[in-house]
Formats: structure tokens, C-alpha cells, sequence
């Protein structure tokens, strides 16, 4: 398996640009406690809400889907260089803690992160921050003996102590912001907590969950799709790399009418289960994607970024999904949110060079309807099972043979506690091939992002005078491949092929392509 | 006017870019005589085509559709730092002999484009070429006396011959590269030719070619778009000024449907007139952005870069769509072909900031379905009409009223020889779409 690592242009997976598993983060069923006085420093550059309890991390490889894990680039290296432009609310007295499960979790995922130090940088901060406080408390003992009547001996020792403390406060100070921002950056390379269910394993140990359909018996030689869209001129890459470069491409003729056709019916069938539409912009800031959990600026990225400026285009809609609710208080009774975006898509593919990647398998630019919910932690992993339904759900209307499989460890993205692909079965290349993918991200994403909820409080007695004042808590993201339309043109061409070298469109379509039933030959 | 350049985000225009005219290239129906050899020096970077003749020139400004003429960055500082990477095949000799009507349309079109100096340079290359032609004889003299039996002393005489010409020739063939590309550098500047009914002058000389409806009369308080989609939940902007910036925005809901609707039908209405469906790549390489007549790194550029190479996003389809077909010949029978694009289009709108633009009026980034035409020289009059036939059947369809301009030449785009602009009437905005900043 791990088709989904290096073939087809419309991955249909959550998108996660990343399979590479190096950091995981803290699953969201860290218990909350009341923040100590030591976290509102660590979360200095953030509004400080009371919950900023998590564990964010991501790796450079986190960026790509389609770099098998032998070859990506280790997360530390990237993170090095740059020092964190904002802060992930991390619980790091829960991975102090929990320090076997973090240490095995982190293992399983075959990250980089490297928690020793983080728990030491963590260590030496508190004492840090115990020492301020101290010196602190010193000058002010310092302050109010000078409000009495003193001699001016005694008061001229007092201000020399008061001068020192203040100096000895100003370094420490300087020392806690630096270890802040090293732990930080520490920090944020320890991958997402990982459901008890997931397959420890490389990608050979991802297992089957569901299988649909089979393979199609054809009587004659076929064709794959490069040739089939050849034949009834429904592509044109070779003006596209004469304009663009490789791995563009236009789409012409019915291969048109069959992407708007896909869109606009998948929109609706989605619809219809209650997520809203939206379409999304296409370049988003920087720091938006790495609170995703990818790295726009790490070796061999998937992130083409605009000159000039702090804006990358976006790889999948999952980046400004995630980002309507940044820096949010949601109210209870508006959870769960459910938003289904139509967008282009942008990949730079960069380390994906020399890979057999003919016709529309792995592309620079495609058209992608995402889905992606923000519900209550208690609720995610039932969302889950929704999306992946969902997604089932359209496959099989579409009549084609593919299978589910539950990811193993080592291939979630960083952001992933669990992850459900859907591979299709693809004629052309005979096998299977990733068309979809289904993460739940948990608080993974919702702690970077600054997405949080109020629980209704109806049962704790409210303090007199303030209204619900229960503490806030992280949502949980999930986000789910409705259609990735290149990925699905290959589906459609190579299973729906015809002797005769026409194509069926299949019924479900035909109403949303103004009723073409067949895309067959032009004769000029 | 000028709607076409801030206001809808699916604007069906053909989406030049560009009102600044300061640059014009020549018709299409100028007539083809058989390339000289100057030329081929001049088209050395392009495959040879007999009937390649014709000027693109563009100024910085042509990527601003949405600065009005006073504020467009001058052609020539943004041209002189770099040398062209591409040439176009200009017609230098017509240029030469039709010196004043070229002048005349430079100056009707407000270009900064340098005639004198393009002849001046033309004049010299010529000079310069036949003189490398002239060396070029001699040394062909004196190789074939080499060949014939010799006295030594002659044959050494013959053989610093020799050397001096090619030493000669080498300086002679350096200063010919050098003033081929200055010359073409200052010729792509010059704008297209104008249609002789286009009318002189700057956007109030615009004449109105069609009016179609009127505006309709309401009997309540109307809002804005920008109200009604806050009111019917259709847009976000704000969460996208977090994400992105100003002038981003989600759409939601019904507006959602709204524009699947518009592309689908849009596309559909075009293609039963004959027009091939098309997606495009949104990524191009910033060559072609230039030879469609925009200048992606000028001042205030309309164009996004994408760091680490040569490529841009593109402001229009029309980019990808001319591009097509790029370094082609093709047969005259395939011609015309005629094609609709649905792209998504994005716009760094620099220059514009301040400007009042609530709402959608100036997005960075919007769906549009765009038409392109290859013809034969003869045929673009007609197409144009077409085309415009085309736009006004779908809006008179939609029910919208709106005038048809037919824009003066201080308002054309560098490469438009003539150039039709819808405008719509926009109830919220009391007035015609057309551009807000004046």
C-alpha cells in the first residue's frame, strides 16, 4: 500500500500533506487542570485562555504525503534554523506525566522528537521561573522596608540590594524567554497521541477495514488513463509544459464537464448531510499552515510560497478550514461544525522528481471538495466514522471497486490520531490507488490554532453575577477527502472504458453533465 | 468604467488586465510581406513563421486594470533594467515606413514608447549588419586567395588579412547582439495599432455602443451586496483577513451555489456557440505572462511571483489560453478555434490600496470563465463583434441592465487594438460598475 505516498495527483486524503509520522501530538483526553502561574509565560503571545493545555508538534515531513518515511528529511533539522513565529498551547506538565506513553507513542510514529530534552528544557524553566519568582518577592520585601523611616546607611544598602535583585530579575527573565521559545520549538515536534486501535507499523501493517466491489473484468486490452484522455482529447500536457512546466496540465472537452460535474455533485451529496458549503482563498499566511500542522518552508515542502511576503498557496482546503475558527471561542451549542470547500489545490511535489508520475497520477495543481468538522472531543472519533462513511458512501455510488484501510503508526501525519485512506482500484496501473483520506486530528490542530469551546455549564452552580463561566476547551478537527478530482478522472476513464475506447459516465453523473451519458471519439 | 477590472469576481470579460494604453502592438490586419533577413535576426529566439509579423509591446501599467492612467508606472523604467528574455517578431521596416501613423498612435494612446529611438536603433543595426555582411564577403576573398599557390610573403600578408577581419567581425557580431536586444527592448514597447473607429482621447471619449434594460426602481431601502451577504450569512471576510488578509474572503452557502451555478451555466451557454471547454493550469511561467502583454515584476505589478523561480499565478485565463499554442504553426483549416476557460484568477491589487473597496468590488483572488479566439487576420473584426454579442446575450439573460463602452484609446490595453467594456448597473453602488477610485 502507500499509494497514497507517491502517486496520484488528487489525493484524497485528508490531506494532510504529511504521512511522515515524526511528531504526534497529545491526544485530546488530557485531562484539564487549572493553569499554573508558570504556563500563562509560556503562553505569552497568546490570548490566555484558561485551557492552553496542549502538546503541538510537527515535522518537516509532515509536508509530504508522497515522500515514502525512508526519505524525508528529519524534523529537527528544519525547526533548528527558525525560531517559532507562535506559540502551541502544550501541556507539558501531562507529558511529564505520562512520559513512558508519550515516549512510546513517539517511538511507534518513528518521529524525531526528542523528548528528553523537552521535559529537561521544561525542568530547567520552571526552576527558572521559581527563581523569578523569588527575586520577585525579595524586592518587594526590599520595597516596602524602604517606605519606613531609615537611616540613610540602611537605606542606601537597601537600594544596592534593590538595583541587584533587579538586574539578577532582568537576566533571569531574559533566560526565561529564551527557554520558552526553545521549548517551544522542542515541543512542537512531538506528533499527535495515537488511537489504541491504530496498527503499529510501517505501511505494511495498515489494515483492512473495509472492501467494496471488485475488480472489473475487462474482455479487451485497456487502456490507462494518459492514453484514454490522449485518445479522446480530453488532456493537454505537453502545451501545459511549455507554459507551466511538468505535471501541469489542461483539462479539455468532456474531461471539463466531468469535473464540474464531480464537484458540483459531490457538494450536494454532502450537502445534504448537513455540512455547509464554502470555497476558501487559495493563499493563506504562513503561520496558518504550520498551525496545521506542515511546514511550508521545510526541505523538499509541498508549499509553493508567494515572493515578498509570508503567504503560501494552500496544498488542500484543510489550511483555511482550519483556520475560520483561529483564535475562537465557540459556543457548546454551535459544535459540531460541519463545512464542506470546494478549491484548488497547490503542490510543489519537490522529492517526488524521477517517480513514474504519467498523465494526471501526481500533478502541481487540482481541484479538491473537502470536508472538515470541528465537534466536541467526546464526539470526534463518531465523526470519524461519519466522514469515512461519507466518503464510502460516494465511492459506491460512483461504482468503483476500492477498499478502506486503517493507517498504521508510522504513516499518520503528525496531526493524525487516526487516519482512514481509501485506496481504488485503477485498472491502468493494476492496482490500487489512494483517492481519499480521513483524519481525526483531535486537539491536535484546535491547540495551535486557538480553537476553543464553552461548555453550557447547566449543572455547576455559576458565580454570582458572571454568566457561563465554565472553562473553555479545545475542540477537536477533522477533516475528510470528499473528491480529489484528478484521482477520480483516473478512476472514471480507466473502469468505465469501452471496447470501442468511448468512456460511460456513470448515471449518478450524468444529471450534473447535462445528461452526457458517453465520452466518446471527436471525429475532425 | 472600468468595471471589468475591480467588481465581480466572475467578470466574463475577455479580462485584458489592462486599461493603460500606453503601449499598443500593431493590427492584426497588417499586411504580411515576406521577412526580410533583418528580421530573422530579430525573431532568433522564435521559430520562423512566414506570416510572424506584428509588434507586442506592453507597458507596466497594462497589468493595471484597476489604476486609472495618471497613476500607471511609466513602460520604460521598468523595461530598460532587463534584458528582454524573449523576442518578438517586430515589423521594423513597417514601422519605418509608416513612421507617422505609428507616432500618431503612440501619442492617442498616452504610450512612453520611444519611436525615434526605435528607428534610431533599427537604422544602426541595418548599418551594422551590412557591414558584417561586407566583412563576411572579404574574408571569403581572402580565403579563397589562400586557396591558389602563393608567395610567402603574400600568403602571410593574406593571413593578417584574415586575422584583422575576424577580429573586425568578432566586435561587429558583439555589437549586433547588443543592439538587437536594445532594440527590442525599446520596440516592445510600442502598442498595438488602433481601430480606425476606436474614439480618441481618455475615458470620457468612451462611446456608448449598446444600453440594454434600465435601472429597476425600488420601493424599499436597498442594501448593498456586502449587506445582504452579511445579512444572508453568504460571505466571510473576516475570518479570511485573518487567514490571508484584506480583500480575501470565504463564500458561503447560497453564494457558494451562486457560483457553481454562474461557471456551469456560463460555460454551457459558450459552448453551444462552438467554444472548447477548458480548465487551466493557474501556475505559468512569467515569460508568457510577458508576451500576452503584462509586466509580472513592473510597479505595482498585478502579479503574484511564486519565490524560488520563474513562475507567476495568473491574473486571467487569458495567459494560459495564449499560451497554448505558444511557438506554433498551425494549419489555417483548424482555424478558428475558439475557447472557454474556467480559472480561478488572482490579483495582488497593488496600488489599489485605500481605495474604498467593501465587499467583493476588489478581490485578490476570484472565479472567472474566460473566452479566447485564434482567427485569421481577416476574421477578428468579426469575432470581436462576436464575442461582444456573446457577453451582452448572457447578461441580457440574466436579467442585469447594463451599457456597452466602447473604450477610448487612452484606455485600451497594450496589446488591445480595440476594446469593448460592459458595465453593469449596481443598485448599492448608485452607478455603473465602473472603477471607484476616481
Amino acid at each position: 500500500m502507500g499509494l497514497h505516498c507517491c502517486l496520484t495527483k488528487t489525493n484524497f486524503q485528508t490531506l494532510k500533506l504529511a504521512t511522515i509520522p515524526c511528531s504526534s501530538s497529545f491526544s485530546s483526553s488530557v485531562s484539564l487542570s487549572p493553569l499554573p502561574k508558570i504556563r500563562t509565560i509560556t503562553t505569552i503571545s497568546f490570548p490566555t485562555p484558561r485551557h492552553f493545555l496542549f502538546a503541538r508538534a510537527f515535522s518537516s515531513t509532515a509536508t509530504q504525503t508522497t515522500i515514502p518515511p525512508a526519505v524525508s528529511a528529519p524534523a529537527k533539522d528544519s525547526n533548528k534554523a527558525v525560531k517559532p513565529q507562535w506559540k502551541a498551547a502544550i501541556d507539558f506538565k501531562w507529558i511529564r506525566e505520562n512520559k513512558e506513553a508519550v515516549a512510546t507513542n513517539i517511538r511507534i510514529r518513528n518521529s524525531n522528537a526528542n523528548l528528553e530534552l523537552v521535559l529537561e528544557l521544561y525542568d530547567k524553566l520552571l526552576n527558572v521561573q521559581k527563581e523569578v519568582e523569588r527575586l520577585r518577592a525579595e524586592r518587594n520585601v526590599v520595597a516596602s522596608k524602604m517606605k519606613g523611616k531609615l537611616e540613610p546607611s540602611e537605606r542606601q544598602k537597601l537600594i544596592e540590594e534593590g538595583k541587584n535583585l533587579k538586574e539578577g530579575l532582568v537576566t533571569l527573565e531574559e533566560d526565561l524567554l529564551k527557554l520558552t521559545d526553545e521549548l517551544q520549538k522542542e515541543a512542537q515536534s512531538i506528533p499527535n497521541m495515537t488511537h489504541p486501535d491504530v496498527p503499529v507499523g510501517g505501511e505494511d501493517a495498515s489494515t483492512l477495514r473495509k472492501m467494496v466491489g471488485e475488480p472489473r473484468k475487462f474482455s479487451f486490452p485497456i487502456k490507462d488513463h494518459a492514453q484514454l484522455g490522449k485518445d479522446l482529447d480530453l488532456f493537454d500536457f505537453d502545451a501545459a509544459a511549455e507554459v507551466s512546466g511538468s505535471k501541469f496540465y489542461y483539462l479539455k472537452n468532456e474531461a471539463v464537464l466531468l469535473e464540474m460535474g464531480l464537484v458540483n455533485w459531490t457538494v450536494s451529496e454532502v450537502m445534504k448531510r448537513g455540512f455547509t458549503p464554502l470555497t476558501t482563498p487559495e493563499i493563506v499566511r504562513s503561520s496558518v499552515v504550520e498551525k496545521c500542522g506542515f511546514q511550508p518552508r521545510g526541505t523538499n515542502t509541498q508549499v509553493y510560497s508567494i515572493e515578498g511576503g509570508d503567504q503560501c498557496l494552500i496544498g488542500t482546503a484543510e489550511i483555511p478550514l482550519g483556520g475560520i475558527h483561529m483564535d475562537s471561542i465557540l459556543l457548546e451549542s454551535s459544535l459540531p461544525l460541519k463545512y464542506v470547500a470546494f478549491s484548488h489545490c497547490f503542490r510543489t511535489e519537490a522529492g517526488a522528481a524521477g517517480i513514474a508520475t504519467r498523465g494526471l497520477y501526481r500533478v502541481h495543481q487540482f481541484s479538491k471538495v473537502e470536508m472538515f468538522v470541528l465537534c466536541r472531543p467526546e464526539e470526534s472519533d463518531s465523526f470519524h466514522q461519519e466522514l469515512i462513511e461519507i466518503e464510502e458512501s460516494l465511492y459506491s455510488s460512483l461504482g468503483l471497486h476500492f477498499k478502506t484501510l486503517d493507517m498504521a503508526s508510522e504513516d499518520l501525519g503528525a496531526p493524525a490520531y487516526r487516519k482512514f485512506d481509501v485506496e481504488a482500484w485503477m485498472p491502468g496501473l493494476e492496482r490500487y490507488g489512494e483517492i481519499s483520506s480521513a483524519s481525526n486530528c483531535t486537539d491536535y490542530q484546535s491547540r495551535r490554532l486557538g480553537i476553543r469551546f464553552r461548555p453550557e455549564s447547566s449543572s455547576s452552580s455559576p458565580r454570582k453575577g458572571k454568566g457561563n463561566s465554565a472553562p473553555t476547551q479545545f475542540v477537536h478537527t477533522l477533516n475528510a477527502t470528499a473528491c480529489a478530482v484528478p484521482r477520480m478522472i483516473i478512476c472514471l476513464l480507466e473502469n468505465y472504458q469501452q471496447e470501442d475506447g468511448s468512456v460511460i459516465i456513470p448515471e449518478i453523473l450524468r444529471p450534473f453533465m447535462g445528461g452526457l451519458h458517453v465520452i466518446s471519439y471527436k471525429y475532425k
